[in-house]
């Protein structure tokens, strides 16, 4: 009896002690890997906390990248997700963990569109409304997603994949989390990454090539004051933007619609309640689901490949052809625009979406050329411009790719 | 390092197709935007226009948008000098008449809820 005993302990020792992630970090042929990740998740842990690099959403991709990779924790199983599509089967056999669950609001374009209703209800398109040439500049940043597209496809990925790694040079978080889920959701967590990173350097990256794209003289240029917007206007456009840009590309209808559904709360005056809402509490709790949920796709097999390293060159490459596209046709349009009506050229690169961090580099650039010069308002137009054409050509590669 | 080698020569012309096409989309798209709110803008802007002139054939004045910061600043200067004339200069010292705290039973320490105990 008692030598029963010592042998039932002993192997409920041993299995217990097999079934221990630590244990596996050693046993499994790919443990490193997980131990590689979970030291990477730190670091991005150290830059949200630490270093404030966008910590509203770095810190939960980052945690939710540690949960995943804890070995034997089985929070998240990439293996119900393969093929592009959910394998429904294996959540009915009950088998998952809370990350597969929570991972399904992105999977199904749920998280980044209701983002894009908080995203609407924060932005005020008043100065897009009152110069709608910013919508040219919004469109002319939209180069850094093509270019990268053609740039990714000479490095050797699938054409979905460049498509989504193209959507880092539109700068929009929601956007690239959109498109990669549809296009190509294995490399998910790297874009993510990259995009919510190179989002943060936003005032790192642009500056030099603001500067080395222009002359002092071209920044120095002040803008005359917009005119003003009525309310009517205000309810009127995101209807009108909605309607005409859903007939012409329907891919792009759930991220434009969501838009201009928070949009349209904020500026009607009439529901103030879902408005703030919407701005606070859904977009919290969003955030929270979407960060974790995309932070668990970074498995060390999918993340530690020389994709990612591509990932990370042509993302950047994506943003800053982005910025240059639209200083350059800033500097395009000023060749015939008379005088008075010429355009600082700085303002092209708030193009990429990165709202409101990007019109900010704006102004910084334009007061450092010129201390009376205040661009924020003006550079505010081809932001939200950007908005609008990187969910655009999120659309664009959805029809053509998808 | 597969990917470098791996390129697929026959998605190629797709590839070049969908890029450009693309671009050209985004840019279509935006610019039918333009063209919408610039007509928008012309309507709403001639609305307000007809409403400033009165039935009476009298011109309501309406808010104009002031296009100079230093017209602005030179205002608000002008402002500011007007409105110092209107007062005799003061002495500009302050003090502190009064320095005895005001007791009451909220801010008391005998009714605090918690009693610290008293070193002898």
């Amino acid at each position: 009896m008692i030598e029963f005993l010592e042998t039932s302990i002993v192997d409920s020792l041993g299995n217990f002690a097999k079934d221990a992630g630590v244990v596996q970090f050693f046993t499994d042929g790919d443990g490193y890997k997980a131990l590689i990740m979970i030291c990477l998740a730190c670091f991005l842990l150290y830059l949200a906390i630490k270093k404030q690099y966008e910590p509203l959403l770095l810190l939960p991709i980052a945690f939710g990248m540690l949960l995943t990779n804890l070995p034997g924790a089985g929070m998240f199983h990439s293996e119900f997700f393969t093929g592009g599509h959910v394998n429904w089967g294996e959540f009915t056999a009950g088998n998952f963990g809370l990350l597969d669950v929570l991972y399904l609001g992105v999977k199904l374009g749920i998280y980044p569109c209701l983002i894009f209703i908080g995203v609407g209800a924060m932005t005020d398109f008043g100065p897009l409304i009152a110069n709608p040439k910013s919508f040219l500049l919004g469109a002319a940043a939209q180069l850094g997603i093509f270019a990268t597209f053609i740039g990714a496809f000479f490095l050797g990925f699938e054409l979905n994949e460049c498509g989504s790694i193209g959507i880092i040079g539109g700068a929009d978080g929601p956007t690239s989390i959109f498109l990669t889920a549809k296009l190509a959701p294995e490399l998910l967590g790297p874009i993510a990454i990259a995009a919510y990173s190179y989002m943060a350097l936003v005032p790192v990256i642009q500056p030099p090539i603001m500067r080395a794209l222009t002359t002092k003289k071209e920044r120095m240029i002040k803008m005359s004051q917009l005119r003003q917007v009525s309310k009517k206007e205000k309810i009127i456009f995101p209807i009108v933007l909605a309607v005409v840009i859903s007939l012409l590309l329907p891919s792009a209808a759930p991220l434009v619609g969501c838009l201009m559904l928070g949009n349209l709360m904020k500026e009607c005056g009439v529901v103030d309640r879902l408005s703030k809402t919407v701005q606070n509490e859904l977009m919290n709790i969003v955030v929270i689901f979407l960060g974790i949920s995309v932070g668990a796709t970074a498995v060390a097999d999918n993340f530690l490949n020389e994709k990612t390293i591509f990932i990370l060159v042509l993302g950047i490459l994506a943003f800053s052809l982005g910025s240059a596209g639209g200083v350059l046709l800033a500097k395009f349009m000023n060749l015939f625009a008379k005088e008075g009506k010429k355009i600082n050229p700085l303002i092209g690169s708030a193009g990429v979406s990165a709202v409101p961090m990007a019109a900010r580099v704006s102004q910084v650039e334009g007061q450092k050329a010129c201390p009376s010069n205040f661009l924020l308002m003006h550079a505010m137009g081809p932001n939200v411009a950007g908005v609008v054409g990187s969910a655009v050509a999120a659309g664009v590669l959805l029809a053509f790719l998808g | 390092m597969d990917l470098l080698i791996t390129i697929n020569c026959a998605d190629m012309p797709y590839m070049f197709a969908v890029a450009g096409m693309g671009f050209l989309t985004v840019f279509f798209v935006l610019v039918l935007m333009i063209g919408i709110m610039k007509g928008m803008g012309y309507f709403f802007t001639r609305q307000r226009k007809v409403k400033s002139v009165a039935p009476t054939g009298e011109v309501e004045y309406e808010e104009h948008a002031i296009s100079d910061n230093e017209v602005v600043a030179a205002i608000i200067v002008a402002l500011k000098m007007y409105k110092s004339d209107l007062h005799d200069r003061e002495s500009e010292m302050l003090t502190i008449n009064r320095i005895t705290r005001a007791y009451s039973p909220w801010n008391s320490k005998i009714h605090g809820l918690t009693q610290l105990p008293k070193h002898k």
